[in-house]
């Protein structure tokens, strides 16, 4: 098992009063403060992304922000046309495009928005995986595969200026109006919007890992061949689990695009890809719960110690990461996890191991 | 027909720069199965090594390359025995480690030498250019390319003719069976990764009057430099070469067909194709793994 339904119920809980209660009261309800740590959330999301792919079965996506920026993008061409009005979006003006594209046309409507932005990043997960796993393909090579799709992908979207604002991305967006409430980003209840999004992806997160879906995901990431004799369809369920990974990061791209009102191909970077995985690594990668903390953790010292260190920050960056995927491979969830187990095994009764090849179990499944 | 002729020699050109990159990343990927992201980075230190020999020693590029391949292929061995050695066991961790190596050495760069672009002469003797009806080729380019064939020869014979190769070949077949016939696993490897790494050092040093040398100057061909590795075929150094050439070639030769950002979407999209039809690589060595 991953740990204990319980714990993790109780973990969310806390997770989710500080986040709802505790943070908006410590910045005394003020909304400017709250849009940054809306801006953490929503990085959270796409964190805890990973984390159901590559923490629980074993997949690491270097390409997590490819589909982090479709959501991102879904959301702001949306904006765009909102702002533009009747108009011509202003840049495809300056890009001699004279019609709006067939492309954009949908992007009029906010349902088709909201849909294209879980869809879309879903559709072109499932089809790199199903492109991926068919062919068995895993570990080193997923990484590559994915990374060199990023890489395509990115160029694409700066190639194509006039259809997507090329270097810039697009910018002046107007407000999102959602049910006939106009989305101020620096009042609190958008904050709260954000925060719930958070939490209920959460809570999806964690009921994946504790189903039996999770477990046999689980099964796979610890050895495939097994679980592939057991008779399950490995390629279907990685299928599965890609999708989902891949729709939840577009809707953290979706509120992404909301805080920072700009989608910019900066988005779909491989730094900021290979970000996501440090945030999810620091945090533990095993738990959603634990990636989502590494990630509001580490954006929360890059807010605080950037300001301090300029030049010095992304050192300290690396070093942290280095020293976490050297020593802490399961993160700070791994080191709690471990804490705890001696605590219980010093003192009270001895605990039966729940499952001897858990200690291990990540670094025999990387041998392949 | 001259700018086809122009950019098969500009393909040519990309393709040793490449290849160099490569054969270290190719030794260290195809011994270890590390997948080195700092490598770029050693490409980087190698060409502000030669900007420093060059402004505080006066050496020229040709003279600095045997201190620069010293210097970073030292760096390399250090970093081997203090971070890669422990992640033998968990290869897909030494991605993400060695992306933080990356992470670290490029910034210690920046704030040890600052973030503008710095400049290398190239050498006098190989300033001018040889004209063959209207195909222009930059004498220096030649060098590059001739030298791209002296290190691959090299690194041959390395591996093939001297001892330390043939420990090496051991080690790459089975690891635990040479260790009992008493090969130094570990010293192999750390050798072996100083090597690749002084390779990229070499490869920088070449590239810094052609590049604008900075920081971040190593990221991109890192990523090329590991498409062709995986080409290529793991620890197949012709593999390597041959995959090194096509990589440049087609790259160049797109450019002028489509344009080029559309022309490296195509050759990304290629490599994916084969890595699934040919996660081996185009050129597979039969190495028992």
């Amino acid at each position: 098992m991953n740990s204990k339904l319980s714990y993790d119920i109780i973990g969310l809980g806390l997770f989710a009063a500080v986040v709802l209660f505790g943070v908006p009261a410590f910045f005394g309800y003020d909304g400017y403060e709250l849009n940054t740590f809306a801006r953490y959330l929503s990085l959270a999301i796409v964190s805890m992304a990973l984390a159901l792919s590559w923490g629980t079965a074993g997949l690491l996506n270097l390409g997590q922000a490819a589909t982090f920026g479709m959501g991102s993008y879904a959301m702001a061409m949306h904006l765009k046309l909102k702002a533009s009005g009747d108009n011509l979006p202003d840049f495809m003006g300056w890009n001699n495009v004279d019609t709006l594209p067939t492309l954009w046309l949908p992007f009029h409507s906010l349902t088709f928005t909201l849909l294209a932005g879980l869809l879309i990043p879903a559709a072109v997960g499932g089809l790199i995986a199903i492109f991926m796993f068919r062919a068995r393909i895993a570990g080193v090579f997923v990484a590559v595969i994915t990374l060199a799709f990023l890489v395509a992908f990115q160029l694409l979207v700066v190639e194509q200026q006039g259809f997507t604002g090329g270097q810039n991305g697009l910018t002046g967006l107007a407000q999102l109006t959602l049910f006939g409430w106009t989305i101020d980003i620096y009042s609190v209840s958008f904050y709260y919007l954000v925060g719930i999004c958070l939490m209920v992806a959460l809570t999806f997160g964690l009921y994946l890992t504790h189903s039996k879906f999770g477990l046999i995901l689980r099964a796979i990431r610890d050895d495939v061949e097994r679980t592939r004799y057991f008779g399950y369809n490995v390629a279907t369920y990685q299928t599965v689990i890609f999708c989902i990974s891949a729709a939840l990061a577009g809707w953290a791209g979706m509120l992404y695009a909301l805080v920072l009102e700009f989608a910019s191909p900066t988005y779909m970077s491989v730094s900021f890809s290979l970000a996501i995985v440090i945030w999810c690594a620091v945090g533990g990668r095993e738990s959603v719960l634990a990636a989502a903390m590494g990630a509001i953790l580490v954006n929360l010292a890059e807010g605080r110690l950037s300001d301090v260190f300029v030049e010095g920050w992304h050192m300290m960056l690396g070093l942290m990461f280095l020293l976490v995927v050297m020593f802490m491979p399961r993160g700070i969830y791994g080191v709690i996890v471990d804490a705890g187990r001696a605590l219980r095994r010093r003192g009270g009764p001895a605990e039966p191991v729940e499952d001897p090849s858990y200690d291990n179990s990540l670094s025999r499944k990387q041998e392949s | 027909m001259d700018v086809v002729f122009n950019q098969i020699f500009a393909g040519v050109s990309f393709a040793s720069i490449l290849l160099i990159i490569a054969l270290g990343l190719a030794i260290i990927y195809g011994t270890m199965g590390v997948i080195n992201l700092a490598h770029g980075e050693f490409v980087m230190l190698g060409a502000y090594a030669t900007w420093a020999l060059q402004t505080y020693a006066g050496l020229g590029v040709v003279t600095a390359l045997p201190l620069v391949f010293l210097a970073v292929a030292a760096a390399g061995w250090v970093i081997e025995k203090v971070i890669v050695q422990r992640l033998y066991t968990r290869p897909l961790d030494t991605i993400l480690a060695t992306w933080g190596i990356g992470i670290i050495l490029q910034q210690a760069v920046r704030l040890g030498v600052g973030a503008e672009s710095r400049f290398v002469r190239g050498p006098e003797w190989l300033s001018g250019n040889i004209e063959i009806g209207s195909l222009v080729m930059s004498n220096y380019r030649l060098f590059v390319i001739f030298f791209s064939l002296v290190v691959l020869a090299g690194t041959w014979m390395l591996m093939t003719r001297t001892e330390f190769g043939m420990k090496l070949r051991a080690v790459i077949q089975n690891r635990g069976i040479s260790e009992c016939y008493g090969i130094e696993a570990k010293k192999v490897y750390s050798v072996t990764f100083a090597y690749g790494a002084g390779l990229a050092g070499i490869a920088g040093a070449l590239i810094t009057p052609l590049f604008s040398t900075i920081p971040t100057m190593g990221t991109g061909l890192v990523v090329d430099a590991f498409l062709v590795v995986i080409v290529g075929g793991l620890g197949s150094l012709m593999g390597t070469a041959a995959a090194a050439l096509l990589i440049g070639e087609v790259t160049a030769l797109f450019s002028i067909v489509i344009n080029d950002t559309l022309g490296r979407i195509a050759v990304l999209a290629g490599i994916i194709l084969l890595i699934r039809y040919r996660p081996r690589g185009l050129f597979p060595a039969d190495t028992r793994r």
